[in-house]
């Protein structure tokens, strides 16, 4: 008999046949999960949250649970292989924003994936000036815009760095129509590229982060490294749960200071937009219900006993758990919101 | 103090043993430091940063100096920088002075290897603290220098020069990358093999596909001929060595080591030229040329003190600009990415802790290596007579969970792995030269961002010589690079032309 | 003067800019070596024939048989058990007998021993170090 790869692997597949009855029989999650993330990074957000879901998932049902990180492209390719639960998916607001950006790789995740429920918030989205910059609020930004000045925001096209910069122009036009033409990106990659773009004078304002900003917020003026927020873009509900003492040496009240209300980033001349990076799980759309379910049953579980929030709390990120269904909702209204500001600004300009 | 916290029992002993199987690795002919290294990678993946850092060190420090053992013994270079100790050490050992030229070999790598590291110590700071300034211009221009250097140092500069832009060319396939500031459009896939070459080909499984799988199968084309038993090896008698051979030495040893390290900072150039270098200087100044090559210890010692000098040499550039200075430290750049370190200027400013961590575990690496092999050098003399035929089938399969684990279990690397082994055997036989072509690949996405970033924010192309005096300088370096090497390629020929 | 080097890089396009300066290069590059090394090129028949000659063919087309093999199993194999590394320890201990086998060139019995001993000890205990003590996924 001739051992090709193609008898081999209707063999192989074969067994698979064999053993698929007990796993459909159980109708649970299986002993070995693999959990892929949208990031490459083991140091970033996503890992970091996705590590400390996983550990409580996998002691709550005393499975075997381990974070792979894959990055995007590659996690949504393993996630469409495997429709039996060995492997779940977390990611955060990137994953439909990608999609409406039109970036390669995103597809619409409400239509190709299932939604499940969402573990926790980053709250740290937040846009910085330099510290002798003539602009110390957004207001100054937008005033600017109005009157002419372009102003350059560095940020990493195609997702949840941008988001913040749409909705400024979407201010800019609501404020006085045509100014957003005056806000213009600056596409640069890394933290550290768009910071590198600030001290290097090619950017007025850039993307940043509570978590990897603060520091430079707190060096003197004439250090050239100082920066200082403008604008922080999460909900004042969210920001609220943060710790009181803050990140690094600026408390929450501080922080406060540059989000909705006190700094506004208008959505529509009402109402402020804000935008709370949540992370939340992602299924293969032919995945049993019942093992969403399980997991929305463990996940109340391991949320009603509270030592999860204190893990999360500890690493500065928001607890934020919704079941499944309540998520799925939530997260499609507040793509329906970003959609339309990228809507907006695209179809005037 | 945060950097007695690091050194713990398990950072001495990771250091320890790196550094042991590194000689190992360095012992066996055709097996070289780079290799080691990337065979051991994933163990690292689950140690962290420093720990890791402490493995992988040990292993470059063993796995160049383990290269004299073979070299010696057998005259057959254990790592291709161990070329020129060949010349002396297989001679001696001939005589019946085997045991004596390893310890010649042992104390110079030592000297080498501490000398090299002063040197890191001392300019990497420095270097990285004026390379903060560069923007986007300049860190374009350094890479640009960094290749035409690493062409001129070639045998054929052309040829050198066509192996790193190729390597730029294939590092560019697949996406261009939004997180480096792209537009995250694909090019140069070919039609219907986007699901695999989306994101490219990751670095490190090139790496070990170049490193590792490339040379088992050269040794397959060859036949895998046998080990060597241990009859073979000539240790002559251990008491004939005494320090005294060194003698007079010192402006040897000292120079020689300069050598190495100088050779180490400049990118892209491997061990052989260092030791090359240092054994045709200590040839010149020598007061006996004429006992080259005859088993001459002076000798021995420029090519061992030389070939260690690069381990510091080669970890300046890394450090402070994120630019490999050797196969071996391109292999250290995936070790960082993989914990989340971007190694560039910034690093010894933003992580002090693992700078110096980095530095004590090169000295205890050095000290190990030649604790080690001082006292044991009987036992590492029969590491040249392993069989093959047990050591290679391991090595395939570390390389493949290498591959595999690098990016958390993507079996498309696991084919990289196998694509660039073929590639990396097919380059040898083109007389393409795989060291430009790595560094190519590894800074041919920088240079494609730092290149397209300067052009969007200035919009002209003269920026890239009117942006500094630092841009200015780094053209006349460039300039006087690919002038040096077309009068090294000259005097090359000429040399060739003339009967010897 | 100053229009001549005026550069306008759109983003949209941008992906293009450098893979085309660098084809360039490397077409320029290529030609120069065509032309200086003309007269090698024109036997490289002759070096590719002394090559294949030289070749220990068995050796070297059957490791690179066999690893094809190795990596196409793996993960069907893999599959059947997911996320243990059982794929990668069943389909590695073969693969690490055979090319055992297949570099021998003294293959009697006798000597076959620690290359059986390692097929079966290094996989395994590789696959434990990394499933089990680092906990990294393996096929």
């Amino acid at each position: 008999m001739k051992f090709t790869r193609r008898t081999i692997l209707a063999a192989a597949s074969a067994t698979a046949l064999l053993a698929q009855p007990f796993a459909a029989a159980a109708q649970e999650l299986p002993g070995n999960v693999r959990l892929v993330i949208g990031s490459t990074s083991t140091g970033g957000d996503t890992y970091q949250n996705s590590s400390i879901v996983a550990d409580a998932l996998s002691e709550h049902l005393g499975i075997n649970i381990k974070v792979d990180a894959v990055g995007a492209t590659e996690a949504f390719k393993a996630l469409d292989r495997d429709s039996r639960g060995t492997t779940l998916m977390i990611f955060h607001d990137q994953s439909y924003l990608g999609n409406l950006y039109g970036v390669r790789g995103y597809q619409d995740i409400f239509e190709n994936y299932t939604v499940g429920p969402t573990v926790a918030i980053n709250p740290g989205n937040a846009y910085l000036v330099p510290k002798d910059s003539p602009y110390q609020s957004m207001d100054d930004i937008l005033t600017a815009a109005e009157n002419g000045e372009r102003v350059r925001v560095a940020i990493q096209p195609g997702g949840v760095s941008e988001i913040g910069f749409s909705a400024m122009k979407n201010a800019a036009r609501v404020r006085a129509p045509g100014s957003e033409e005056n806000i213009v990106a600056v596409n640069t990659g890394s933290q550290s590229d768009k910071n590198q773009a600030m001290w290097d004078d090619l950017a007025d304002v850039i993307n940043g982060s509570i978590q990897a900003n603060e520091q430079f917020t707190q060096l003197p003026e004439d250090d050239q490294k100082a920066m200082e927020f403008v604008w922080i873009t999460a909900r004042p509900s969210t920001l609220e749960q943060a710790p009181a003492e803050g990140m690094g040496d600026t408390t929450r009240d501080e922080l406060l200071q540059y989000a909705s209300p006190e700094t506004s980033v208008t959505l529509d001349g009402e109402q402020d937009f804000t935008f709370d990076k949540e992370f939340f799980f992602l299924f293969n759309p032919e995945m049993d219900p019942a093992i969403v379910e399980q997991i929305d049953t463990a996940l109340t579980e391991i949320f009603e006993a509270g030592e999860i929030q204190e893990r999360q709390k500890a690493s500065f990120f928001i607890p934020n758990f919704l079941p499944s269904d309540e998520a799925r909702e939530h997260l499609q209204n507040k793509r329906g919101t970003y959609e339309q500001v990228i809507e907006e600004i695209s179809t005037e300009s | 103090m945060e950097f007695f916290d690091l050194v713990t029992p398990l950072f001495l002993a990771l250091i320890v043993g790196g550094t042991f199987v590194g000689v190992v690795f360095g012992a066996i002919p055709g097996m070289t430091a780079t290799m080691a290294v990337a065979v051991c990678l994933p163990l690292t993946y689950s140690l962290g940063l420093e720990n890791g850092l402490a493995l992988l060190l040990g292993l470059y420090v063993g796995g160049i100096s383990g290269g004299l053992v073979p070299a010696i013994l057998l005259g057959i270079p254990g790592t291709p920088s161990s070329i020129t100790t060949t010349f002396d050490g297989y001679p001696m050992s001939q005589k019946g002075e085997g045991e004596k030229a390893l310890r010649i070999g042992i104390c110079a790598s030592f000297v080498g290897g501490i000398i090299s590291l002063a040197a890191l110590y001392l300019f990497a700071p420095a270097l990285a603290d004026f390379a903060i300034r560069f923007s986007y211009v300049e860190k374009f221009l350094i890479i640009l220098f960094a290749l035409t250097v690493m062409g001129a140092l070639s045998n054929s500069m052309l040829l050198g020069i066509f192996s790193g832009f190729l390597g730029i060319f294939i590092s560019l396939i697949g996406v261009y990358d939004i997180s480096d500031g792209g537009n995250g459009e694909i090019r140069l896939v070919p039609p219907g093999t986007e699901y695999w070459l989306e994101g490219g080909f990751a670095l490190l499984p090139v790496l070990i596909g170049l490193f590792g799988l490339a040379a088992i199968l050269e040794e397959a084309e060859r036949g895998v001929p046998e080990g060597h038993s241990a009859d073979t090896v000539k240790l002559g008698k251990s008491s004939s060595f005494s320090f005294s051979v060194f003698r007079g030495q010192l402006v040897n040893l000292v120079r020689s080591s300069g050598i190495g390290t100088f050779v180490g900072i400049l990118p892209g150039v491997g061990g052989s030229a260092a030791s090359i270098l240092a054994y045709s200087n200590a040839k010149t100044f020598s007061k006996k040329p004429e006992s080259f090559g005859n088993g001459e210890p002076e000798g021995l010692m420029a090519s061992e003190a030389g070939n260690n000098g690069l381990t510091g040499g080669a970890l300046v550039p890394l450090l402070s600009l994120g630019i490999p200075g050797d196969s071996t430290t391109a292999l250290l750049i995936g070790a960082f990415t993989l914990q989340g370190i971007q190694v560039g200027p910034l690093f010894i400013g933003n992580n002090p802790e693992t700078w110096n961590a980095m530095i004590f575990a090169m000295v205890i690496a050095n000290i190990a290596m030649f604790a080690m092999m001082y006292f044991a050098i009987r036992y590492f003399a029969m590491v040249v007579t392993v069989p093959k035929h047990v050591l290679f089938p391991i090595i395939l399969m570390m390389c493949v969970i290498g591959a595999y684990t690098i990016n958390y279990g993507i079996m498309f690397d696991v084919w990289t792995l196998l694509i660039f082994g073929l590639f990396g055997w097919l380059v040898v036989k083109l007389r393409l030269e795989v060291a430009p072509f790595i560094i190519g690949f590894i800074l041919g996405p920088s240079a494609e961002v730092y290149f397209i970033k300067s052009l969007e924010s200035f919009g002209d192309l003269t920026i890239f010589f009117t942006k500094s005096w630092i841009a200015m300088v780094l053209w006349v370096l460039i300039a006087g690079s690919v002038i040096g090497s077309v009068m090294l390629s000259r005097k090359r020929r000429t040399a060739t032309e003339q009967p010897a | 003067m100053g229009d001549l080097t005026q550069v306008t890089i759109d983003f949209e396009t941008s992906h293009l800019v450098f893979p085309t300066i660098i084809g360039i290069m490397l077409a320029l590059l290529g030609l120069a070596i065509l032309i200086t090394r003309r007269h090698e090129i024109a036997h490289a028949g002759a070096h590719w024939r002394g090559v294949f000659d030289r070749m220990d063919k068995v050796r070297f087309l059957g490791t690179i048989g066999l690893t094809v093999l190795y990596f196409s199993l793996m993960v069907p194999v893999g599959n059947v058990w997911p996320n243990t590394g059982l794929g990668f320890l069943i389909c590695s201990i073969p693969y690490v007998l055979l090319t055992g086998l297949l570099f021998m060139h003294d293959r009697r019995p006798r000597k076959t021993i620690p290359v059986v001993v390692t097929a079966l000890v290094a996989p395994t205990l590789v696959w434990w170090l990394f499933t089990d003590l680092f906990f990294l996924t393996l096929p």
